[in-house]
């Protein structure tokens, strides 16, 4: 933490100059790749990596009570484990900020860009299925929040639905692959001084005072943004960041 | 029961506003004792409290930060606040959520050079929501820092845009929020333009985005001048109640 | 023409430093709520914060082994080493003293310490203390006047009264800082302790 810190002054000094610690572009992104089925007990998994940050996405399926005002409405729910392996300032216990704003954000990208089709997922009286999506932060070092989108979509693709018998769940039984309506992935930036960049490392983020995320879909779409950090962004920035998530989407789907 | 073609017939919404309309809007400042700084925010049929303490020792001692004042934000439903039945007590997710991106938008509207070593505690209560809390709230936060006497760059300012079928809108209402197609509340700040907050659900393209930012910089502005009127009301009440002698002294 | 200003309204093209005034590129903007007349800039609401040279008041708040917490009424507090005061000291003692030096994190350094005999005390906003203190400190005389206490006033906003109608004294100081932005405050104290001095000796009309 003290040496991250301590690389700040240089790291500003070498944005300034729009370069980065590691030689990289601004809108360059790290080593990206992707393993499905990485935990097969899950029904869906992945392990995600971008540059040295990993997060494994588990998918389990169940069975649950709907929400009271969608009745046969299925149920998606996003959680995010900011697991003391991944960081020496990660500590066990409940979920802080950070973790609870990265599984919300995630979150909304799938969920906006109705990636999931939950109508219809009635599996018996007042029962209906549940997809719980965990994202398990394993090794810390930057962009924690595309990594995550990355490997909560891949395991989304590689989900096997599984059987339903007198409303229960019949594990380990596979009825064929979850049917998506659509690709999300997320690219965050990162505004150090006036510099903005693309997948910042540990370091990088320490450096830097804002952060836009922002998911696409569809091709051109935006569906979910999030700006964090304090510094402000100006709506040509707002909208030069829109465009590039755009051209980067491309790069990101090609890993799914 | 409301549905989505409800929401907007005729080039009306539900409640009849127009796609720039804001709801009826009411900032009332200074209305609480205790706190350093305080104000009611009545929006549409949102009620949300704003109260400000500080800036004050950080206890424990350990997270204080040598430089500058830390933003301890915190934003929290009652549990009688939505029409549904009661919730539950306290924080949740959503809420926590909603703390830390009103807190990134006082980091940055709040001088916190000025108070290296202390905590300043931004609480946002709401006892009513009718659909846009998060802004209502931190343009709430706002006007009590400034009703504190924290320094400010300036007061920040909390509105919403969103999509209604092919219809960009701004200020949007429960029904829109819900049924509506996306919701992007925005909180700027109005000297410069910055953007502090910006969240997003639903699908727009580039157009959309573009034509949200010229609506909510222009509603931003209607907000800006209700939370000026709440602390010139606030100041020549006081002023008024000096000059009757201060009656019971 | 007296008018309000409120965070982020420009008040100069050029940096100067001004109360209740922050500079951001080169300009001058208003960071707290406040009354602008003419060239004068006054915040209707503050926090002290230690500065050097000011004259203060601390109140004993903790008693360590080598030497003293003193609160300030401000966010900071300060502390006094045993061997820079020669009165031993208890909890709720007040010191008048000045500050020295202030480091970084606004920890500060005081000197000429002096103990501050029994009195009564009040904590007021500092930003109003121009106002207990009077042009040329003449309202001060005047409170000590009608009140015959002896009265001390601590850049930090506490105000320490000795002897004589402390009572009076402090329901005055209350009154200048709930009233400290209108006109006419001079005259409105000066008839109130007229009128609590007259109510109390049972006296006819004092004059002048």
């Amino acid at each position: 933490m003290i040496l991250e810190q301590i690389k700040q002054g240089f790291i500003r000094e070498l944005a300034e100059k729009a370069q980065r610690e590691d030689g990289r572009g601004l809108l360059d992104y790290r080593t990206i790749s992707v393993q499905k089925g990485f935990a097969p007990n899950a029904e869906g998994s992945a392990l995600a990596q971008i540059g040295k940050s990993k997060v494994l996405s588990g998918i389990k399926f169940d069975v649950l009570a709907p929400f009271a005002d969608r009745p046969t409405e299925g149920v998606v729910m996003v959680n995010a484990e900011f697991s003391p392996v991944a960081h020496p300032e990660f500590r066990a216990g409940p979920p802080g900020e950070n973790s609870i704003e990265l599984a919300r954000v995630v979150d909304r990208g799938i969920r906006s860009a109705k990636v999931v089709n939950v109508d219809n997922m009635l599996v018996s009286e007042g029962k209906v299925q549940g997809i719980f999506i965990d994202l398990y932060i394993l090794d810390h070092d930057g962009n924690l929040i595309d990594t995550a989108a990355l490997a909560a979509m891949a395991a989304l693709k590689d989900a096997k639905v599984p059987k339903f018998e007198d409303g229960k769940i019949v594990r380990g039984s596979n009825a064929g692959s979850l049917p998506l309506k659509d690709i999300v992935v997320s690219t965050s930036f990162e505004k150090i001084g006036k510099t903005i960049m693309v997948d910042a490392t540990d370091a990088e983020e320490i450096a830097s005072s804002g952060r836009l995320s922002l998911s696409t879909a569809n091709d051109s779409l935006i569906c979910s943004s999030q700006k964090s950090g304090s510094a402000g962004f100006s709506k040509d920035e707002y909208m030069q960041m829109v465009e590039w998530a755009m051209q980067k989407r491309k790069d990101l789907l090609a890993k799914i | 029961m409301v549905e989505k073609a409800d929401l907007f017939k005729n080039g009306k919404r539900l409640d009849g506003r127009g796609p720039k309309d804001l709801r009826p809007l009411k900032i009332t400042a200074g209305v609480l004792d205790r706190a350093q700084g305080s104000c009611l925010i009545e929006w549409g049929r949102n009620k949300v409290l704003a109260a400000v303490y500080g800036p004050h020792e950080v206890l424990p001692k350990h997270l204080a930060d040598p430089t500058k004042a830390i933003i301890n934000a915190r934003y929290v439903m009652a549990p009688f606040s939505g029409q549904e039945e009661h919730g539950r007590s306290g924080p949740n997710r959503r809420s926590i959520e909603i703390s830390k991106v009103a807190k990134h938008v006082f980091e940055n509207a709040v001088l916190v050079d000025q108070f290296p070593k202390t905590m300043i505690d931004v609480h946002m209560e709401v006892l009513q929501s009718d659909g846009g809390t998060r802004v209502a709230g931190i343009t709430a936060g706002a006007v009590a820092l400034a009703d504190a006497g924290i320094p400010l760059r300036d007061m920040p300012v909390g509105i919403s845009c969103g999509k209604i079928g092919e219809h960009m809108v701004v200020d949007l209402d429960k029904y829109e929020d819900n049924l509506g197609d996306s919701d992007m509340p925005f909180v700027i700040l109005p000297r410069t333009g910055e953007i502090l907050l910006s969240q997003m659900d639903g699908m727009l393209s580039r157009e959309d985005i573009s034509q949200a930012f010229d609506m909510i910089f222009e509603g931003a502005q209607k907000v800006r001048n209700m939370q000026i009127e709440a602390l010139k009301t606030s100041y020549e009440r006081m002023a008024t109640h000096a000059a009757e002698g201060g009656q019971n002294q | 023409m007296k008018q309000l200003v409120f965070p982020g309204d420009k008040v100069a093209d050029d940096a100067r430093r001004i109360p209740g005034c922050y500079v951001e590129d080169g300009k001058t903007y208003a960071s707290n709520v406040s009354l602008q007349s003419d060239d004068h800039i006054v915040p209707l609401k503050g926090y002290y914060v230690p500065k050097t040279g000011d004259d203060i008041i601390g109140i004993v708040e903790e008693e360590r082994f080598s030497g003293y917490n003193l609160e300030l009424n401000s966010p900071y507090g300060a502390s006094l080493s045993a061997r820079d005061t020669r009165d031993e000291l208890k909890l709720r003692d007040a010191i008048y003293a000045k500050i020295l030096a202030v480091n970084e994190v606004k920890e500060a350094v005081l000197v000429e310490p002096q103990k501050l005999a029994q009195g009564s005390m009040i904590a007021i906003d500092s930003v109003k203390v121009p106002r207990i203190i009077g042009r040329n400190g003449s309202m001060l005389d005047t409170l000590s006047k009608f009140t015959g206490s002896r009265i001390t006033v601590g850049k930090n906003g506490v105000v320490h009264v000795e002897g004589g109608n402390a009572e009076l004294a402090i329901k005055a100081v209350e009154k200048i800082c709930r009233e400290s932005h209108t006109s006419g405050l001079t005259e409105r104290i000066t008839k109130m302790l007229e009128e609590q001095t007259r109510k109390m000796s049972g006296q006819g009309e004092q004059h002048g």
